[in-house]
């Protein structure tokens, strides 16, 4: 078997060979930004048509707060910014809970019926939205449960959450904290429970001591993601909510139904301003977190 | 009490599975002792550590710690502590919060933590570090908090797993005889397990070797280097020889045959032995001599051993040189000469030669 | 009772996960077998179900006029697949390869779209595809490019870009971590083997990221299956997937049972899909 060698190798080949790699180079950092173009301007045209001083959403006629201030005077559309911060703040709170104590008792023990179990919590993740709230739907319908609401006042609002939509929130989010905190559990080195173990800690003090604190970023990053997940789900929360309850994104699903205005515009990038900011809060934790890292790296 | 070993165990077994980990181990450690497990990994001594500490609950048999069966006793409620192989020092506490734990732990009194907490420092040379991070120090220092968080504590025995395992040669050949002069100077019984022979060897008072979860041998690091009981200890401490033989008797003198039929004594054999069975006679490079063919003496000693061979490999490592020998019956050994001899005429490759040794150096072992 | 606990870690296990398996078991495994249970009832008067065995909902799904959607919705869900794929790949390769200095920032800049509304980012596309009054047609057409506007919007194509556009992010990142943790010595050596940088690529690179591009297929083609919101808002009403007619049992038509169906199968196919697509990416990645 004789390998193919390289050809001799000249000055000139030499020059092609840089130059092509140039070319390859240049030729991905062009695609890159391409790539990245295509996917931000959709978002930065919406962003410039919440200010035009038309109903048009592509003839530009001039700048306008105006339809901002139009989004502010819907009370309808406040009441749906209320509805959907509360749902998300309860049902958060509620899926971190949760999803922490499945991820202890998934990654931390071996016991009959794991791999069921585990597949369990896999599942809601996997299932298409859609077939997860038409489930939640007839479940909800046939238990007697209903769509009753959660009557509460918050911050002057006067909410009515149907339970229904709470409980379908925090069955997807529970999945979805429990695979982060897991990831983060399963980085984390067990030896230093032993340590904390060794140095007279009982089970309770090891866990407060050592393995929540080092859990800590983990959980406020899937805290984070359900908070996301839950201000942005469409589907599940007009599937379980009954008549009559609107969060944002079922408000304005409402509203592109009716016709485009640059009034959907506005609060499109309303909800855009909430989640850079959210992105932003867990960059700044991650960075926090990985501190600790980055001082060895800097060493 | 005081008459009780520091650790003891009995018959000890550690099952995962199907995997036997740990094979019917007893050990007695005496109190202010330094002594290493010694084996390969996987051999079951890490498994062991974990077991004395808590860790890890025996299958069967007992672990007594001055006297006290330990049982199902949780690590936090035994008088021992630990030196990770990794150190498991607390990311997220400073250097003084983690020396600070099993005393806060343990709830002793503020000041007399912070008392403490200083002087563990200043033992360990790292006083006016306490208020850094464990990842701003470097891996030695980082072995010296370690070890610093588990003593302030104060225990009855520690446990060290590789301590030095992550350490590079020269920090680890220092931190060695600094480990074991803190040894010394707080006369704590020192359980520390390694796979580093030289490393045991220097460090210990007594040794145990262990293979496949057994314990091969106990001992002081002379009586192992120089009376390996059997042929795993003879292979895996320092470099050996191995000659296959066949007994030919063993009282009162034991003799041996090589296959050439040369009969040959040796110094001591393996209990279990008996005369016509299949050994090997196993002998240090360093132990053995060469001569020239015209130098073999008219009437040989009784005491030594003289074998014919053919030298076919040098190599020269410094100190001394290894030649390789090829005896009569074709067995390959390697014979470890100091480079010393002003005016001696060197080996040559093709050589023939005599291998001569005292008999009481070689050892008679089952294969 | 701690001393027990101690004991049996299974019993310690259970106590941890009861309230989330509990929760689970209510909220979400009930509910899959009401739907599975009621895929075979019949329909009741006013919407719900009376409790008579039939087979008569599966049996619709296989009639053509929803089977046709199914097959429309496989072919969409293979085509965007691929599509982000395509698009995909090339985009995660120059992430890993940016300085590292640079490689968090540009993830985080994939991301941030990704973490913005689905449903807004759809209807931005709206608003550039219309017909009359989408941006792309309105611009060329005043600047004269055409004279008559381009069928962007209702129409599958609109669907397969909507989707290509909403799942992007999660096809680049799982390449992206594959790729990134490469090591680029491995490149060296099979350069170094004679290997052309072609060579090295598809005998590599591309191996060695197929994790990732596994992972990233099977997150992009599932919800791309029971797409729901794009659909309905590209399609203009005319084109549809599987999800829009399963919601319009519930919403319009009443006719839970056979909805239950249409979702049962709609999974089902997943699962299989799913299946079939990790045996082919093992074999193939046994041959390579």
């Amino acid at each position: 078997m004789s390998a193919p060698m390289p050809p001799p190798t000249t000055l000139e080949h030499a020059r092609w060979e840089r130059f092509k790699s140039k070319l390859g180079g240049w030729s991905l950092t062009t695609y890159g930004i391409l790539a990245f173009a295509f996917l931000y301007l959709p978002i930065v045209i919406l962003v410039i048509f919440s200010f035009n001083d038309s109903r048009s959403v592509s003839k530009w006629s001039g700048f306008t707060w105006a339809w901002y201030g139009k989004m502010f005077q819907d009370g309808q559309i406040m009441l749906s910014i209320w509805n959907s911060l509360f749902l998300a703040i309860v049902s958060t709170i509620i899926a971190t809970v949760l999803g922490t104590l499945a991820a202890l008792g998934l990654e931390r023990y071996r016991f009959r019926g794991k791999t069921a179990v585990d597949s369990m919590f896999y599942l809601p993740v996997i299932i298409p939205d859609i077939a997860m709230a038409i489930m939640l739907l007839i479940f909800f319908n046939m238990s007697g449960i209903g769509f009753t609401p959660w009557k509460v006042n918050f911050f002057g609002a006067r909410l009515a959450v149907p339970y229904s939509v709470i409980i379908g929130h925090v069955a997807f989010n529970t999945s979805f904290v429990a695979i982060v905190v897991r990831a983060r559990l399963a980085q984390m080195d067990r030896t230093l429970e032993e340590a904390a173990s060794d140095l007279y800690a009982n089970a309770w003090q090891t866990f407060r001591r050592v393995t929540l604190p080092m859990l800590m970023p983990g959980i406020i990053g899937g805290a984070l993601l359900a908070f996301t997940l839950s201000l942005d789900d469409f589907v599940i929360t007009f599937f379980t909510s009954g008549a009559g309850f609107n969060t944002l994104p079922v408000r304005v699903f409402g509203m592109i139904k009716k016709g485009v205005t640059p009034k959907i515009n506005a609060v499109s990038t309303l909800m855009l301003v909430v989640s850079l900011s959210l992105v932003v809060v867990s960059i700044l934790i991650s960075m926090r977190s990985g501190s600790e890292d980055s001082v060895t790296i800097g060493m | 009490m005081n008459d009780a070993y520091a650790v003891e165990l009995r018959d000890v077994v550690k099952q995962f599975g199907d995997v036997i980990a740990v094979n019917h181990v007893s050990l007695q450690i005496k109190d202010g002792e330094f002594f290493s497990l010694l084996g390969p990994s996987g051999c079951g001594k890490t498994t062991t550590l974990r077991m004395i500490a808590g860790f890890e609950m025996p299958t069967s048999g007992a672990i007594f710690i001055h006297g006290e069966q330990q049982g199902y006793r949780p690590p936090n409620k035994r008088p021992v502590n630990t030196v990770f192989q990794n150190y498991a020092l607390f990311p997220h506490m400073t250097v003084a919060e983690n020396i600070a734990f099993g005393m806060e732990m343990r709830q002793v009194p503020k000041d007399e933590i912070q008392r403490r907490v200083d002087e563990a420092l200043a033992m360990v040379r790292l006083a006016g570090m306490g208020n850094r991070k464990p990842k701003q120090l470097s891996g030695g220092q980082q072995q010296r908090i370690a070890l610093a968080r588990a003593l302030v504590n104060r225990p009855e025995v520690l446990l060290l797993d590789e301590p030095l395992g992550a350490l590079d040669l020269k920090l680890r050949k220092a931190m060695q005889i600094e480990l074991k002069a803190l040894q010394e100077e707080v006369g704590i019984t020192f359980i520390y397990v390694t796979h580093d022979q030289e490393e045991a060897l220097t460090m210990s008072d007594r040794i145990a070797v262990m293979n496949n979860g057994v314990v091969h041998q106990v001992g002081d690091p002379e009586s192992i280097y120089e009376h390996p009981a059997d042929r795993f200890v003879a292979d895996f401490i320092g470099e050996t020889n191995f000659i296959p033989v066949r007994v030919v008797s063993l009282s009162p003198e034991i003799v041996v045959a090589l296959d050439t039929g040369q009969q040959v004594v040796a110094g001591w054999a393996e209990e279990g032995l008996s005369v016509g069975d299949k050994a090997v006679l196993s002998i240090r490079p360093e132990k053995m001599d060469l001569l020239e063919p015209k130098e073999m003496p008219k009437s040989p000693s009784q005491q030594m051993a003289y074998v014919k061979g053919k030298v076919t490999h040098l190599v020269y490592v410094g100190a001394d040189t290894r030649h390789t020998v090829v005896l009569g019956d074709g067995s390959e050994i390697v014979v470890r000469l100091q480079n010393s001899y002003i005016g001696e005429e060197p080996w040559e490759i093709g050589e023939e030669t005599i291998v001569t040794w005292n008999a009481a150096h070689a050892r008679i072992l089952k294969e | 009772m701690t001393e027990r606990l101690r004991r049996h870690p299974e019993l310690q296990a259970w106590l941890i996960l009861a309230i989330p398996v509990i929760f689970l078991l209510i909220f979400f495994m009930a509910p899959l077998v009401i739907v599975f249970v009621y895929s075979f009832l019949e329909r009741g008067k006013y919407g719900g179900v009376e409790w008579v065995f039939t087979l008569d909902n599966i049996r619709r799904v296989f009639d053509p006029l929803y089977f046709k959607t199914f097959v429309r919705s496989f072919y969409i869900a293979i085509v965007t697949t691929l599509v982000t794929l395509i698009l995909g790949y090339p985009l995660a390769y120059f992430i890993a390869k940016s300085p590292p200095s640079r490689r968090n920032a540009l993830v985080f800049a994939l991301m941030i779209p990704f973490w913005t509304n689905f449903l807004i980012r759809t209807y931005a596309w709206l608003t550039l595809l219309r017909t009359h009054t989408g941006l792309i047609n309105v611009t060329l057409m005043n600047w004269g490019i055409i004279d008559k506007p381009l069928p962007l919007y209702g129409n599958d194509f609109a669907i397969i870009l909507g989707l290509v556009y909403g799942w992007l992010p999660v096809m680049v990142l799982p390449i992206y971590a594959a790729l990134e943790r490469l090591d680029e010595s491995l490149l060296e050596a099979a350069r170094d083997l004679y290997a052309s940088s072609a060579k090295a690529f598809r005998r590599v690179t591309w191996p060695l990221s197929l994790p990732g591009v596994v992972a990233g297929s099977m997150l992009v083609f599932i919800p791309s299956l029971g797409a729901f919101v794009t659909p309905a808002i590209l399609g203009g009403g005319k084109s549809l997937m599987i999800g829009n007619i399963i919601s319009n049992q519930f919403l319009g038509a009443h006719d839970w049972p056979f909805g239950s169906a249409l979702s049962m199968v709609m999974m089902i196919a997943m699962l299989i899909a799913t299946l079939i697509y990790f045996r082919w990416t093992k074999k193939s990645e046994d041959v390579t």
